[in-house]
């Protein structure tokens, strides 16, 4: 695979990068930066309502071996249902960081589009509307772009969800002072790397170099001559011309890779669910761009709504993606100790079940807003020295906005948007 | 004296009948324009297409047939899986012109009558003629660049400004 041709910062240890106040040759200001603590953030939204109890309470024993010690058997009653897949990597998450057990979504409706649009724009969205309606605060893809380099790229800041309905919309907000040029690359995984997405795309015509070059000339011209011009980011977030030719690459070289089967048992666990595929879609592009910020998602223990052993089954592959997830982190250079990963649920389910019964006679659980939904976790992993290493907080602390201003502290630029956002920096989880 | 006066007629009918020859009815002239078709550039598009529209133009214009549903939620796909649309739509176009069942002059067709293609094409992606510079320029850029094929020109002006508005 190509990389990306401009220079990267190196995997490096706590240097400063304080960077005094200049005068660009654009005649912008570039503001100082604060001190980064690492260069990367991993965000994963973990996994479509979870409920603490099944979660760090360990209720029915532990469903998540990947993030959380200890070696609970599952519940006799629902294990035929289970399927325990084991360790992705040798240590798990809650060793290499700080596991706050009691956190809270703790405003706004319990819903997955309210929890997705709170806890990534840092502000509570306070109506239940699961409509395609971007966002009115900006999301912490446009915080970070504007401001942190003057130049950051697209793809330095991805997107990926599992699903689509209302997740297309987060990728920038109609904020007027932000919006699709600060937005990440949004990218769902299930539908791009699918067949009709191969078929519209997978066989293109090519062009020698001197031939872009003369397709920019004739682009160009045709452009000047055109009196309507098109407005910067009417058609979404747009990649340069070296970025695009750079994604370009790489969808290509996925649908090659997917079919040519490389794509069936890439964990060596047997096929992934939809799930597990969104985050190895996600390891994908960290293996290849390194991005500085990341969100991904997971959505398939909604499930829950009609049937809870197929709930815990996809919380034990939630729980293996995100093992899986650190483990691709931690291997790739660049990124290996110089990433932060921040797992949170967007919201958890109700105390009380409905009346549906699964076939090991569990009832189903909905998430509608009592106290219960709103209690959900929060697990910061990262380098030893930087994250605070194996420290569980059991009491009260954190919610979902405190999510944004942590991850602005965490890449340096924290003192542009402080202000702005009433959640607050998780400084407990870091030395 | 009787010379004199024979000088004086001959000379006045001399001078009558150049007035005479000389005299015409002035023409009227009249100065016209030849009628030419006069637009600017962007006259009546001032809508961009959407995503459909887009996708169901560009269909028609390569292949000379409407786009079926089928084919048409084949083709939204892509665009529902990834966020920068321009690339998505620039990664269609160059999709469909590698069918084989695109419509598309060949290069020596295009070369035998550049003038020809240019009108043709600017009518076919752009639903006018170019001007007289387009067509200086274009002609130009063409004949001093073999690398230039009508691939080439149908890519750029399908992902140009121009070809998203209507």
């Amino acid at each position: 695979m190509k990389r990306r041709g401009f220079i990267k910062k190196a995997a490096a240890t706590s240097a400063a990068a304080f960077v005094a106040p200049y005068i660009l040759p654009s005649g912008r200001l570039f503001a100082a930066t604060g001190t980064r603590i690492v260069d990367h953030v991993v965000f994963c939204l973990f996994a479509g309502g979870v409920r603490n109890l099944e979660a760090v309470h360990k209720a029915d024993g532990n469903l998540m071996p990947n993030t959380l010690l200890g070696s609970e058997s599952i519940s006799s009653d629902i294990s035929g249902g289970v399927n325990l897949i084991g360790q992705a990597g040798s240590q798990r998450l809650q060793e290499v960081g700080t596991l706050f057990k009691e956190f809270r979504f703790a405003q706004g409706p319990t819903g997955h589009f309210s929890g997705h649009s709170s806890v990534m724009t840092g502000v509570y969205n306070l109506q239940d509307i699961n409509i395609r309606q971007r966002p009115n605060t900006p999301t912490i893809f446009e915080l970070y772009r504007k401001h942190t380099d003057p130049s950051a790229s697209a793809l330095n800041a991805w997107w990926v969800s599992n699903a689509l309905g209302p997740y297309p919309a987060l990728n920038f907000s109609s904020h007027p002072e932000y919006g699709a040029l600060y937005g990440a690359n949004y990218i769902q995984p299930a539908s791009l790397i699918s067949n009709e997405s191969y078929a519209a795309l997978g066989n293109p015509k090519t062009f020698s170099n001197e031939q872009k070059d003369l397709v920019n000339q004739m682009r160009g011209f045709f452009d000047n001559h055109f009196g309507n011009q098109v407005v910067e980011g009417s058609a979404g977030v747009t990649n340069s011309a070296s970025d695009k030719e750079l994604v370009e690459q790489f969808i290509l070289e996925t649908f090659n890779n997917a079919a040519s089967g490389l794509y069936n048992n890439p964990w060596g666990i047997g096929g992934l669910s939809g799930d597990q595929f969104n985050v190895f879609a996600a390891e994908k592009i960290i293996e290849e761009f390194q991005p500085e910020l990341m969100v991904v998602n997971m959505q398939d223990v909604d499930v829950c709504h009609n049937n809870f052993t197929a709930y815990a089954n996809n919380l034990v592959k939630a729980d293996y993606a995100l093992g899986h997830l650190w483990q691709t982190i931690q291997s790739t250079p660049g990124m290996a100790d110089n990433t932060v990963l921040i797992a949170v649920p967007e919201h958890g389910r109700n105390a009380q079940p409905n009346t549906v019964i699964d076939p090991y006679g569990r009832y189903a659980l909905d998430h509608t807003n009592d106290d219960m939904s709103r209690e959900i976790f929060c697990l910061v992993a990262g380098p030893a020295g930087k994250v605070v290493q194996n420290q569980v907080i059991d009491q009260v602390m954190g919610e979902s906005i405190d999510v944004v201003p942590t991850i602005a502290k965490i890449l340096g630029f924290d003192d542009q948007v402080g202000g702005m956002l009433p959640g607050q920096h998780l400084e407990a989880a870091f030395v | 004296m009787r010379t004199m006066k024979h000088i004086s007629i001959w000379a006045l009918v001399a001078m009558i009948a150049i007035q005479i020859s000389g005299c015409t009815k002035e023409k009227d002239i009249i100065y016209e324009v030849n009628d030419v078709d006069v637009q600017q550039p962007n006259a009546n598009k001032d809508y961009a297409k959407t995503l459909t529209e887009f996708i169901s133009i560009a269909f028609a214009d390569l292949f000379g047939q409407n786009i079926n549903q089928a084919q048409l939620q084949t083709l939204a796909v892509p665009y529902s899986g990834f966020g920068d649309l321009k690339l998505i739509e620039d990664m269609i176009i160059k999709n469909m012109l590698n069918s084989q069942a695109v419509i598309i002059p060949s290069d020596s067709e295009m070369r035998a009558n550049v003038d020809q293609f240019l009108l043709d094409t600017y009518q076919k992606f752009f639903n006018r003629y170019p001007n007289e510079f387009e067509l200086w320029h274009m002609k130009n850029l063409i004949n001093e660049n073999s690398e230039i094929t009508p691939e080439l020109v149908y890519y750029s002006m399908m992902t140009s400004n121009e070809y998203r508005y209507y």
